[in-house]
């Protein structure tokens, strides 16, 4: 069962420039993806590519000056982007929640931990504090913080990066949602933290039935957590399947860029890299956005590029996608 | 045990402050150009009196020795003399000392009461309506002259309007002032039981402290604005819109948040305006310490001025010592150290 679809998402910023005139920076480009029951996506691309704009589209959190011309959002039944506030109020924190990726100055640094978890329930329903004060013990120790009793009358600014990190994973999980959408859930941790980290997510999202977004620059992230991923680049998606099927296929030539940058791919063929940078958002070309650093360009990119499926719900938005042969 | 340890350090760290203060007054009021001597003794003196005068006054001795001597005297609790009024200046500090910490007190409280809601409700719809009017407003605080302010509020007020009592003083004449207990006339009034004093020493703050409201509160609007602004554009309250948390509380963290910055300006504002109170007293013939302070720098009257100063550098002190502890109470992260 679908329990997230984005379909067509665009997103734009409008602002006046300095000389009063209009601009429109058009950071998201037609974004189409699902996230289906007990399912976990990643979502990668390098920065500016859209990645958390997805995200907070899809929590209903963008305010001006970003818009949204068209595109469709729908979570568990419901279009996101009709709601009015207080219903949104009653799906974010509850069944759709975030993790984001600065944990020591997320939490409100003038309440205890074990506060801040009994508010993110008694904002959603009507526990009672000692009921909340027991979930928020056991939440806690499902994401294996040591010592959750001492650890509840902390203060955030006593807590470590990785220690806050998991107090932003059990905030995310104490109320039970359907969808835990993971932004960068790592950076600023290090190596060793964040492959924990990742593994107490994966395992706590798995084991109760959740669905999950991660969305990371960490291609091993992804091939390790992940079930099915998303490649995105400037604003659109350029290639998404299973992660296997990707990993294998790499139909994008971005997608192909991506991978053969990865650490352990160069010590094995030399450093790969993904040349060029990103097109300018204000200024977009028409046809195919990587046109310009990709090296298999043709006279054909100018003009949009077609979704062509690979296999089963693997899609490549490439002209050249059925030519290029697997690595 | 905190607390004790904290204060005692802070008054450690504040003494070396105290003693600068002490020391650069001393040495401008003397390197001022005027010669009190010659004030004292008056058109008629001649050269040898003129030198008896200053021999007397120690004003002959050196710079350092002077000063010395004056610091030996204060660790005694010897403040000098007044020149012009011959009474010990300890004395005429505690007769006008709570006349000003009454007005700057109510003027401060009620700026702060007005000023901070404002700011709140400004920084909530920036550049709303609410916000264009609360900078106007608070733009005239700003950049008025207190003294203009001060005499077109007499003007319209007293001259035009006949609304406020005359800008006599702190009690209309006709009334007889209370017993002295505290210095303030309101509290004084009430503890006598005198109502009539009551109603005319309140009639006489209207003015002064409404127009020294006015420059009280347009600062703590600006400053209030400005911290809540930044509270609503942190991580934190970002992630707590991200939670689904209602907009109520998301205001109610916001608010717990600027307490501690917008109270320790409030601080600040209280030891500027003790010193600024001296121009308003000024003008509605008050006769409080800025009054005495702004005579005595005036008329050179060397003990006064280094008295009015010195009052002014122990209530800072004092009121940082204050709001420190406070943010201390409410804020976790002092309380590690």
């Amino acid at each position: 069962m679908t329990l997230l679809s984005v379909e067509d998402l665009h997103v734009h910023f409008v602002t006046r420039g300095l000389d009063n005139r209009i601009r429109t920076a058009r950071a998201l480009n037609g974004v189409s993806f699902t996230v289906e029951q007990g399912e976990i996506v990643g979502l990668v691309g390098e920065t500016g590519a859209g990645k958390s704009l997805t995200a907070l589209a899809a929590m209903g959190l963008l305010r001006p000056p970003a818009m949204i011309p068209t595109g469709a959002i729908r979570f568990d039944g419901q279009n996101i982007l009709a709601l009015p506030p207080r219903e949104l109020n009653a799906i974010r924190g509850v069944r759709m929640t975030m993790i984001v990726q600065s944990p020591l100055t997320s939490l409100d640094p003038l309440a205890r931990v074990g506060d801040q978890l009994v508010r993110m329930q008694q904002q959603h329903s009507r526990i009672s504090r000692a009921e909340a004060v027991k979930r928020a013990l056991a939440v806690l120790d499902e994401v294996r913080v040591a010592d959750p009793e001492r650890r509840m009358r902390a203060w955030p600014h006593e807590l470590s990066g990785g220690m806050a990190q998991r107090v932003l994973i059990a905030m995310a999980l104490v109320n039970r949602p359907r969808l835990v959408i993971a932004d960068e859930p790592t950076t600023g941790l290090d190596v060793t933290v964040q492959a924990q980290v990742l593994d107490t997510l994966r395992d706590l999202v798995r084991a109760n039935g959740m669905s999950a977004i991660i969305i990371t620059h960490d291609l091993g992230v992804v091939a390790h957590h992940c079930d099915r991923m998303a490649v995105m680049f400037a604003g659109t998606i350029v290639e998404q399947g299973r992660v296997s099927d990707v990993f294998r296929e790499q139909r994008h030539p971005y997608t192909r860029a991506l991978i053969s940058a990865t650490p352990k791919r160069i010590a094995a063929q030399g450093f790969g890299q993904v040349g060029g940078t990103p097109p300018d958002l204000y200024n977009l070309p028409g046809g195919c956005l990587y046109r310009d650093r990709c090296g298999r360009a043709t006279e054909l990119c100018t003009s949009a590029p077609p979704l062509i499926g690979i296999g089963p719900g693997h899609g490549v938005l490439c002209h050249h996608a059925a030519e290029i042969p697997a690595p | 045990m905190l607390i004790l340890r904290f204060t005692l350090r802070r008054l450690l760290v504040a003494a070396p402050t105290v003693l600068g203060v002490l020391f650069i007054t001393f040495m401008l009021v003397r390197i001022g150009h005027q010669d009190p001597v010659a004030m004292l003794a008056g058109p008629m003196a001649d050269r040898a009196m003129l030198e008896m005068i200053r021999t007397q006054l120690g004003l002959d001795q050196p710079l350092f020795t002077q000063f010395a001597g004056y610091l030996w005297r204060l660790a005694q609790g010897d403040l000098g003399r007044s020149w012009q009024s011959n009474q010990p200046v300890l004395h005429e500090i505690i007769a006008h000392f709570p006349t000003t910490l009454e007005l700057t007190l109510l003027s401060v409280g009620l700026g702060a009461i007005i000023g901070v809601p404002v700011g709140l409700r400004a920084a909530f719809r920036p550049n709303g309506w609410f916000d264009q009017i609360s900078r106007v407003v608070s733009l005239l605080g700003f950049s008025v002259p207190t003294y203009w302010m001060g005499l077109m509020a007499i003007f319209i007020f007293f001259f035009l309007l006949r609304l406020a009592p005359a800008p006599m003083g702190r009690l209309s004449l006709e009334v007889i002032a209370p017993p002295t207990i505290t210095g303030s006339l309101v509290i004084d009034s009430i503890a006598a039981g005198n109502w009539e004093a009551l109603r005319s020493a309140l009639a006489q703050l209207m003015l002064p402290v409404s127009c020294f409201t006015l420059i009280a509160a347009a600062p703590v609007v600006k400053q209030t604005r400005a911290v809540a602004i930044e509270i609503l554009g942190s991580d934190y309250i970002r992630y707590a819109r991200a939670c689904g948390f209602s907009p109520r509380t998301v205001r109610r963290i916001v608010l717990r948040n600027a307490v501690a910055p917008v109270l320790t300006f409030i601080g600040t504002q209280l030891t500027s305006l003790l010193a600024a109170a001296s121009l308003i007293e000024f003008i509605f013939a008050w006769g409080g310490l800025g009054h005495w302070g702004l005579n005595a720098i005036l008329l050179g009257d060397f003990a006064a001025v280094q008295g009015y100063v010195l009052t002014l550098a122990l209530f800072s002190v004092f009121v940082f010592l204050v709001i420190d502890l406070l943010v201390l109470l409410l804020e976790p992260r002092g309380q590690r150290r």
